[in-house]
């Protein structure tokens, strides 16, 4: 019968387990169960509730199953209720137990009373076990006949249900045309709402399959079907009404008059106490006239009212809702709200998410004649307690600026946040100064007085010494100081942890340099010394680049470095017009409030590698698959295919392939980029120019040699590999076998690095550039499985490598065999540079 | 799909689970965990009402100290979220009497799971209406737990109700007295500048009824809104009579309210649900009558002392009242002694919300009672975190008073029987956000010092 009770997990050490607990319980249900004594149902009444708490507080209760089964035999609904609770809770997990409930829930789907009767039905398609559903079709074919509505309203879900636990079942006995039949007849709206709601799932489902299906589900939005729906909707409960307005939204009418009908008929709707309801009747507004400008403009008008009501009625979190669409659609028409602008100031007390909507509500409804007042009160926020919001506005007050074509006393306004002297409100303001001055340079005198007297070292955040740093270098002919500034910044280089502000500093020291060479001159030596030594990979790149430009042609570099600039118009936008529209389409759903389509958030492929349900959903795996991978080794040597797990074979069979198919043309142009970098600095230095390259080198006070080119990081291997290596896959699994690991290793990867990883071939070609060759490679997100193998450039000593890469801890297992054992940690460490600078 | 929820939670503020009921099987059962560690125990707490973890999204909601959640894997229409788990908590708090914390949850959790049931099947909102779900879901035990008495079984044909023609009204019902309640209750929001100019000024009312009345009557409500009194002189062909008339920003009704007769002719006609429900809403912009004035001054005489004084002036009929009034007035952190003259109430220092607290018990109108009170400070080292000026706030509640001016005209009840009703009016307006800024806008605080002349200059200018 039940199982033992040893099953118990009780969520925390501070709760009962519950084991003694539930053999009482157990033994007490035992004495009711055969009881017919007067005031039994109250005795029973008290023990059912112990035991739905116990389940409530998550112990397992599922011992007494046959118990509680045995004292359902009732007629107080209350008991039944808290049976039905119980047996729909642990149905799933026990299946075998879950027959003893079949029995008696079907015969209370026969009984007189129709509440027991649909509560019944419920709980039976509750059951969700599968080998059950057999006994479902009967009384779901009867509930759906049945002359009480409270019954059929049930048995429709239910129907549902059934196609959810198994459709062919469900498809097989008819009930999506029943259904239909229901939903074009019924006298209650309840019923034809579920119906709607179950037909809609179904078709949809059905459609990739059946053409029969998606002829139904595009047969729901036509005309009869539509009017049908239309025609009864104030019968309809709030929340089958935003269903059906839903569906209506969908409805393509054939003429002008059809729409005009259909907003007549919904006007009513917009004065609807349910925002939700209001809402989905905008939506079917906006959706009949997009085609109709001038009624689509009074739309707007007609809408407003309602939308604003609901902003200022609610709970904080419904007019966070409310405020989503408002935002979207003051993006489509500006002058929608630009009048009630004040309707959108914060409220002390309010939260900052609907703080933060409001304030980017205010950006999107300035224009000419509100701005003084917005900016005015934007300005007010910037010295609010709550720094994030404080942050918002003074951007607000940068995007609002850059709208403007009278920007004149905003300017004024951002260069008295950078005289507030408060870290952040000086950081947001840069930002913003710094984008002003690209869009309208004419102000650049104004602002740079100010930005010259801010000091650096109060301005820590990356984007705001960033903004700092561009100003410095664009104009160094106004800032008297600039080139004494960078160069204390230069002399900083080491304790500056944002690339982003290295680069920015390099070329502003070159900017300044074309301006003012005499008092530059050795700022740029250092900084380009100290570029070149850099760590990171796009700084040192952009350091030699600059030196290589200097030694070519420096009047080629100031055209390069320093050319006429355009004022930026308009700053491009970050989201395409495409996707607003799909947005849009998808109105009154989660899409407006993440401000993006629906397909990027619930398609599984759009959403990133490192997103939560996978990590949860694949913890277990994760953790077994590594179990399986780590054995493997153990069982080498009888293991006839080493390197692959039987199911992966094939397809890495072919991947494998596939690289040594494309390796011969790939081999020659990575040997050729290894040594271009040194090829190039000869070829300069020893060829075309080398004095003036050299004089330029002094100039800098570089103190470099000509060549070789310096390239401190990224120390060269002491160890030359051969770029061309080659190895059979049979010899590499035979060495595998033989050799004895003499590395093993951990290495982290760098995030560009994981983000590369998608794509796997990736990480081939680029340890193909290292004249690290792969060749077998598989694995699924988070986890990858790649062998390389390679050669020393003199002799044919090997090095093999099993290198286990998993994304989601950004960490890899590196094992290293090799012929040589003595060498095997200078291998080690050219494989470590060569996947740390692994990225996109 | 309107909302296909996949499951909803109620959490304690700990992250305990007091109750809670998978719709789905779409998502997995440790949603939970993911809510706990992703939302509870990061920043993230209140930054958000809505976010998406991995392929679900999670709606939270906390009312007193309960979090519900609710979980869905689709891309669900989010108003229609919020607004069910608000009515689903009105349907709890009619249940249980008023409370909705985890006290009640505990307490209730048999009946909880049984509307939990009623109201949501596989994820589609059912009925949620307290009038109908009483008729059938009903628990004794819910007033006390332990005690017993035989549960009658549900009226049979109370299931027909569930759904019929006037889904919010039972037939047959009987009162010997019959009578109506009205309540119009409107909060005031206000931002003012410390000057006394109105910044930002906005109504919301709403009219509550109770209704005590036998059989199925029709009852037609007239106020003094501009549209409904041009409708009907329209209708009757006589001019409008003099007197102040209101114009509605926006208005929604109960849905018991036959919509298109308003729609045509502008009068609120309504078959009445029993008991009591919240017949319209409205909003309202243009011509508020504010109930007070704050005048204050604020002067910081060097580091260590500031001198506040504040002067209130109730600006409704002498006759009047106003009861509950609280003024709070924001002092630095670093407050350390304050002393108070008052006219009237009393005041003291409330160092838990750095405020000074103004309470006046009954506050007639056409006064203007004043509070000076000196503050002395701490001088502390951080020199640079200056005191960021949060507004005075304030609470009151005038009787017999509407900010907007609105007055019942008339309330016909008309019934086959033709009983006599009684019927009560009440009047009362709240203060919903009611601030005075104490920023530099309106005494000229930096950092906009003098500029803002200027501003204004150039703005003409373009």
């Amino acid at each position: 019968m039940a199982p033992p009770a040893q099953a118990h997990r009780s969520p925390s050490p501070s709760q009962p387990s519950g084991k003694g607990e539930v053999s009482d319980l157990k033994s007490q249900l035992r004495q009711l169960a055969g009881s017919r004594a007067p005031g039994i149902d109250d005795s029973k009444r008290e023990l059912f509730k112990k035991v739905i708490s116990y389940m409530t507080i998550g112990i397992d209760v599922s011992a007494v199953f046959g118990e509680m089964v045995m004292c359902s035999a009732t007629s107080d609904i209350v008991l039944k209720k808290m049976c039905y609770l119980y047996v729909g809770n642990y149905a799933k997990v026990n299946p075998d137990l879950a027959l003893l409930t079949i029995n008696f829930l079907q015969r209370d789907c026969k009984d007189e009373d129709p509440m027991i009767r649909g509560l019944a039905l419920r709980s039976l398609c509750s059951l969700r076990v599968a080998n059950l559903v057999e006994y479902l079709v009967g009384p779901l074919g009867l509930g759906l006949k049945d002359n009480n509505s409270y019954v059929r309203t049930v048995a429709v879900i239910g129907v549902l249900k059934l196609y959810h636990i198994s459709a062919p079942t469900c498809i097989d006995a008819d009930f999506p045309p029943t259904l239909k039949h229901l939903m074009l007849n019924d006298p209650d709206p309840q019923v034809v709402a579920n119906c709607l709601s179950a037909l809609q799932e179904i078709w949809s489902l059905e459609a990739s399959t059946s053409e029969e299906a998606s002829r139904e589900r595009e047969a729901l939005i036509s005309k009869p079907v539509i009017y049908y729906l239309l025609n009864r909707i104030k019968e309809f409960s709030e929340w089958a009404q935003c269903l059906v307005l839903e569906l209506v939204a969908k409805y393509v009418p054939l003429d002008s008059n059809e729409i005009f009908d259909i907003m007549n008929l919904l006007e009513d709707r917009l004065q609807h106490a349910n925002g939700a309801v209001v809402l989905s009747t905008i939506k079917v507004f906006l959706h009949l006239t997009l085609s109709m400008t001038d009624v689509h403009q009074q739309v707007y008008e007609r809408i407003k009212a309602p939308l604003l009501t609901l902003v200022s009625s609610g709970s904080p979190e419904q007019s966070y809702a409310v405020l989503s669409h408002l935002h979207i659609l003051v993006m489509r028409a500006p002058f929608i709200f630009a009048s009630d602008y004040k309707h959108f100031y914060c409220q002390y007390n309010e939260p900052s998410y609907v703080k933060k909507l409001k304030l980017e509500m205010l950006t999107a409804v300035a224009n000419e004649s509100n701005t003084y007042e917005i900016v005015t009160e934007l300005c007010e926020y910037a010295a609010n307690v709550d720094i994030p919001i404080a942050r918002e506005s003074i951007r607000a007050v940068g995007k609002i600026a850059l709208q403007q074509y009278d920007v004149n006393a905003i300017v004024d306004r951002l260069l008295q946040f950078l005289e507030m002297e408060k870290d952040y409100v000086t950081a947001e303001a840069l930002v913003l100064v710094k984008d002003l001055l690209r869009k309208y340079p004419q102000w650049s005198h104004d602002c740079i007085a100010v930005v010259g007297s801010i000091s650096s070292q109060n301005v820590q955040e990356p984007k705001a010494k960033a903004a700092l740093i561009w100003m410095l270098g664009e104009y160094s002919q106004d800032m008297q100081d600039a080139p004494y500034i960078l160069e204390s910044l230069t002399e900083n280089w080491e304790e500056e942890p944002s690339a982003e502000v290295r680069l920015h500093l390099l070329t502003a020291v070159m900017k300044c340099f074309f301006k003012r060479p005499p008092e530059t001159q050795k700022v740029l030596g250092a900084a380009l010394a100290a570029g070149l030594a850099d760590f990171h990979q796009d700084v040192h790149d952009r350091a030699l680049f600059y030196h290589r430009l200097l030694q070519y042609n420096v009047s080629v570099a100031e055209r390069v470095v320093n050319p006429p600039k355009q004022a930026v118009s308009v700053f491009a936008d970050t989201q395409s017009s495409e996707i607003k529209d799909r947005i849009f389409d998808e109105f009154n759903s989660l899409s407006v409030v993440y401000q993006k389509p629906s397909y990027m958030f619930t398609d599984k492929d759009y959403r990133g590698p490192f997103e939560f349900s996978d990590e949860l959903g694949n913890l277990s795996i994760a953790a077994e698959s590594a179990d399986n991978v780590v054995p493997a080794q153990g069982v080498e040597a009888n293991d006839k295919d080493l390197l692959l797990s039987t199911s992966e074979k094939e397809e890495i069979r072919g991947a494998t392939f596939n690289v040594s198919g494309y390796s011969a043309p790939l081999y020659d142009s990575s040997a050729a980029s290894v040594q271009s970098e040194l090829a190039i600095i000869s070829s300069t230095s020893a060829g075309s120019a080398p004095s003036s390259s050299l004089a330029i080198d002094d100039l800098l006070g570089l103190g470099l040699s000509a060549a070789p080119a310096p390239e401190p990081a990224s120390v060269p291997p002491s160890l030359k590999l051969n770029s061309k290596a080659i190895l059979d896959p049979g010899t590499f699994q035979q060495k595998w076998r033989q050799l004895p690991i003499s590395l093993s290793q951990e290495f982290s990867l760098s995030p560009e690095g994981v983000a590369a990883l998608t794509t796997p071939q990736a990480l081939l070609w680029h340890m193909q550039g290292h004249s690290i060759h792969c060749i077998a490679s598989g694995g699924h997100s988070p986890n990858f499985k790649f062998f390389f193998f390679a050669q020393k450039a003199e002799e044919s000593s090997n090095f093999l490598v099993e290198c286990i890469i998993n994304t989601s801890s950004a960490k890899a297992q590196v094992k290293i065999k090799a012929d040589d054992q003595s060498t095997s940690q200078a291998f080690s460490d050219v494989f470590q540079s060569a996947l740390s600078k692994f990225s996109v | 799909m309107p909302v296909a929820a996949s499951a909803i939670y109620f959490l304690n503020l700990r992250g305990d689970v007091l109750i809670n009921r998978l719709y789905r099987d779409d998502v997995g059962g440790n949603m939970v965990d993911a809510f706990r560690t992703h939302i509870m125990q990061t920043k993230e707490l209140g930054t958000c009402p809505v976010r998406q973890i991995g392929g679900c999204s999670f709606f939270y909601m906390r009312i007193s100290n309960v979090y519900i959640v609710i979980v869905v894997s689709s891309n669900a229409n989010v108003a229609c979220a919020f607004k069910f788990v608000v009515e689903a908590v009105a349907l709890f708090k009619s249940y249980f009497g008023g409370a909705f914390d985890e006290d009640a949850i505990r307490n209730n959790f048999v009946l909880i799971y049984e509307l939990l049931d009623e109201i949501m099947d596989f994820g589609y909102p059912q009925n949620l209406s307290p009038e109908i779900l009483k008729l059938y879901i009903t628990q004794e035990g819910v007033r006390s737990p332990f005690s017993s008495k035989p549960t009658d079984r549900p009226v049979p044909n109370a299931t027909l109700q569930v759904t019929g023609a006037v889904g919010w009204r039972r037939e047959g019902l009987v009162y010997k007295k019959n009578e109506v309640f009205l309540d119009i209750v409107e909060s005031v929001n206000l931002l003012m500048s410390s000057k006394g100019s109105v910044l930002r000024c906005d109504v919301t009312g709403k009219i509550l009824m109770k209704c005590f009345l036998s059989g199925m009557p029709d009852l037609k409500l007239g106020l003094n809104d501009k549209i409904g009194l041009e409708k009907e002189s329209q209708l009757k062909s006589r001019p409008t009579k003099s007197g102040k008339t209101i114009e509605l920003d926006d208005v929604t009704f109960h849905q018991c309210v036959n919509l298109t007769r308003f729609n045509s002719e502008k009068t609120v006609s309504f078959v009445p649900p029993d008991g009591e429900f919240e017949l319209m809403k409205y909003r309202i912009t243009e011509g508020v009558n504010l109930p007070f004035r704050v005048l204050p001054t604020i002067k910081e005489l060097g580091r260590t002392r500031m001198e506040v004084n504040v002067k209130i002036k109730s600006v409704f009929g002498a006759k009047m009242f106003a009861l509950g009034v609280v003024i709070k007035i924001p002092v630095p952190k670093q407050t350390a002694k304050t002393s108070f003259q008052v006219t009237s109430g009393r005041a003291k220092y409330n160092a838990s919300i750095d405020c000074l607290v103004w309470k006046i018990r009954k506050f007639p109108g056409q006064t203007e009672p004043t509070m000076s009170a000196e503050v002395e400070l701490i001088s502390t080292m951080a020199e640079k975190k200056s005191w960021t000026r949060p507004p005075i706030q304030m609470e009151f509640q005038v009787p017999m008073f509407t900010a907007s001016g609105l007055r019942v005209r008339f309330l016909k009840v008309w019934e086959k029987s033709g009983y006599n009703t009684v019927e009560w009016v009440r009047y009362i307006t709240k203060a919903g956000s009611y601030e005075i800024s104490l920023m530099s806008r309106a005494n000229g605080n930096p950092p906009f010092l003098a500029k803002v002349e200027l501003d204004e200059f150039r703005f003409l200018q373009s």
